[in-house]
């Protein structure tokens, strides 16, 4: 059994400007993203990504211009983390309940629980501790517990930046299914290039508080990398990323 | 850790080695003469002063008043700590009203104030229950205060952000995530509540053990001050294996507190 899609909702930015204090983040940030898309963001260190992020669900409020995210009104915006922040003293499935959100039980919320948990392959763990999953199976956790309620709208801030590279593989093909599966608006965060050519339709990226690259990607999926396609987007928002500093390139 | 030993009736027995050879040797030296019964009975003899207090009923008496005395200093002080710790890990500005204050009587040593709580509540039941209250109350106060204050925030703001009203979100991530800390609380304050129910019994009381010990000392009845001193200790243990037995069932998902 598979959970029923839900589909995505639109975000649209306008001139959206975020300052703390005097520190200007974000300025000028323009951006329609479509119902449905994957998007993906980034950029160095500090320049402004989670921030973004945060505006887009809701979690903190634009300084200037103008954010309308429908999500935000129908609740159905949820953000997953690079800690995935379970509760250690919460089973698998209580975890997840968390998702559904109060007064959420029962029998129609088990069932909620237990097809999500399918979806993210840990079906027969529910009874366990988070202290006895591992890393990537955490992730999981947090991962069904963001999707859970069905949401139109997921952020995913680096959510994948804490597993090695191996796991790092198995997560991105399962988050692209669930997001198959389920239809939802994908915003993801993420240091990792490659990761972002593979699961964006389109490639977002943030420099000094601006957006100074927006790259659809138009390859089929599932994506294979090391293909000239793959390899020539890659070389295309690194040579934004880094300029002319072969170095740099070298080293990512 | 104690993970690694082999498990085995060898490594369950390891334990009780040592106080079995220090019983032996207690009870050869006195048996061969070497330790006057009146700086130290024999091992049986104290058996047989339980057996005598056991028959006329006293010791199961003293044994129920004191119980009774150490329980109710216990929920009393514990209860207000408890309350205080919360309230005072929760909101930052009774914080800043209350904790400096307590912070200041925490440093006056709880039975120097014995004089004064005579002279207050006499002799009576109120005195031992105030200064057993008193003792137990610091150590459950600063624990909980400091569990709460220290609940991942990460968690806090994830609670927040799946929209849990501040009561699912006491009881679903603060408290919890304070529970450790609390039982650290709960450990210290048993060991704090025998020790000042002892003195508060050994001086002024007409029942319970510390009594029972007193009244022996003026009949120089060694075995029976022994049985006492030993039945604190049996009580003061099985005190720490009921707060491990609470600890393995509310911190299993802790690894470790989990069973080994
Ligand atoms: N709550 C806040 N208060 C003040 N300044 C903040 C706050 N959040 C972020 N900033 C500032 O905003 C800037 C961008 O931070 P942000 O976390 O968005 O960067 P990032 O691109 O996500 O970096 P990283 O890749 O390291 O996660 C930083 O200079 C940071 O100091
Ligand atoms: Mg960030």
């Amino acid at each position: 059994m598979s959970s029923q899609p839900t589909g995505g909702s639109r975000v649209s930015l306008k001139d959206v400007k975020k300052a703390f204090g005097s520190n200007v983040v974000l300025e000028g940030i323009d951006l329609e993203i479509p119902a449905g898309q994957f998007v993906s963001i980034v950029g160095k260190s500090g320049c402004g990504k989670s921030t973004l992020l945060r505006l887009m669900i809701g979690l903190d409020s634009v300084t200037a211009g103008v954010l309308d995210a429908p999500a935000l009104k129908e609740q159905a915006a949820r953000i997953v983390f690079q800690e995935p922040r379970l509760l250690p003293w919460a089973s698998v499935k209580d975890n997840v309940a968390v998702g559904l959100g109060e007064g959420q039980s029962g029998k129609a919320a088990d069932q909620q629980a237990a097809a999500i948990l399918e979806e993210v392959g840990l079906k027969g763990r529910e009874g366990l501790w988070p202290s006895q999953l591992s890393g990537g199976m955490r992730q999981r956790v947090a991962l069904a517990r963001a999707l859970v309620s069905q949401p139109t709208l997921l952020a995913l801030d680096e959510p994948l930046g804490a597993l090695d590279a191996l796991t790092r593989i198995d997560m991105q093909a399962l988050l692209e299914g669930a997001w198959q599966d389920l239809g939802f608006t994908a915003l993801m965060v993420t240091h990792d290039v490659g990761e972002a050519v593979a699961l964006g339709d389109r490639v977002i990226l943030i420099d000094h508080g601006q957006v100074v690259l927006d790259l659809p990607v138009n390859l089929p999926r599932p994506r294979k990398r090391g293909t000239p396609e793959f390899a020539a987007l890659e070389g295309q928002i690194l040579d934004k990323l880094f300029g002319d500093d072969p170095r740099a390139r070298e080293a990512h | 850790m104690a993970a690694t030993a082999s498990e085995g009736p060898f490594s369950r027995a390891l334990p009780w080695l040592v106080p079995l050879a220090l019983i032996i040797l207690w009870q050869v030296s006195s048996s061969l003469g070497w330790l006057p019964p009146n700086i130290l009975p024999a091992p049986t003899a104290v058996l047989q002063a339980a057996w005598v207090k056991l028959q006329d009923g006293s010791l199961v008496d003293n044994l129920g008043v004191s119980f009774a005395r150490a329980m109710s200093g216990l929920i009393i002080g514990g209860a207000i700590g408890f309350s205080l710790g919360l309230l005072n890990g929760l909101s930052k500005q009774a914080e800043m009203l209350l904790d400096p204050t307590l912070q200041m009587i925490r440093n006056i040593p709880h039975l120097a104030l014995i004089p004064l709580v005579i002279i207050w509540f006499g002799i009576g039941e109120s005195a031992r229950l105030f200064l057993v209250a008193l003792g137990v109350f610091f150590p459950i106060y600063l624990n909980t205060l400091h569990g709460v204050r220290n609940v991942d925030p990460q968690l806090i703001e994830m609670g927040r952000i799946y929209g849990m009203n501040n009561r699912t979100l006491f009881l679903k991530v603060i408290l919890p995530g304070a529970l450790p800390s609390i039982f650290v609380g709960l450990r210290f304050a048993l060991g704090v509540m025998w020790l000042t129910l002892i003195v508060a019994e050994t001086i002024a009381a007409n029942s319970g053990i510390g009594h029972m010990a007193m009244a022996a000392r003026e009949f120089m009845q060694t075995d029976i001050v022994v049985l006492s001193i030993v039945i604190y200790a049996i009580l003061g243990k099985l005190a720490d294996s009921a707060t491990r037995a609470l600890e393995r069932k509310f911190l299993a998902w802790n690894p470790a507190y989990a069973k080994v």
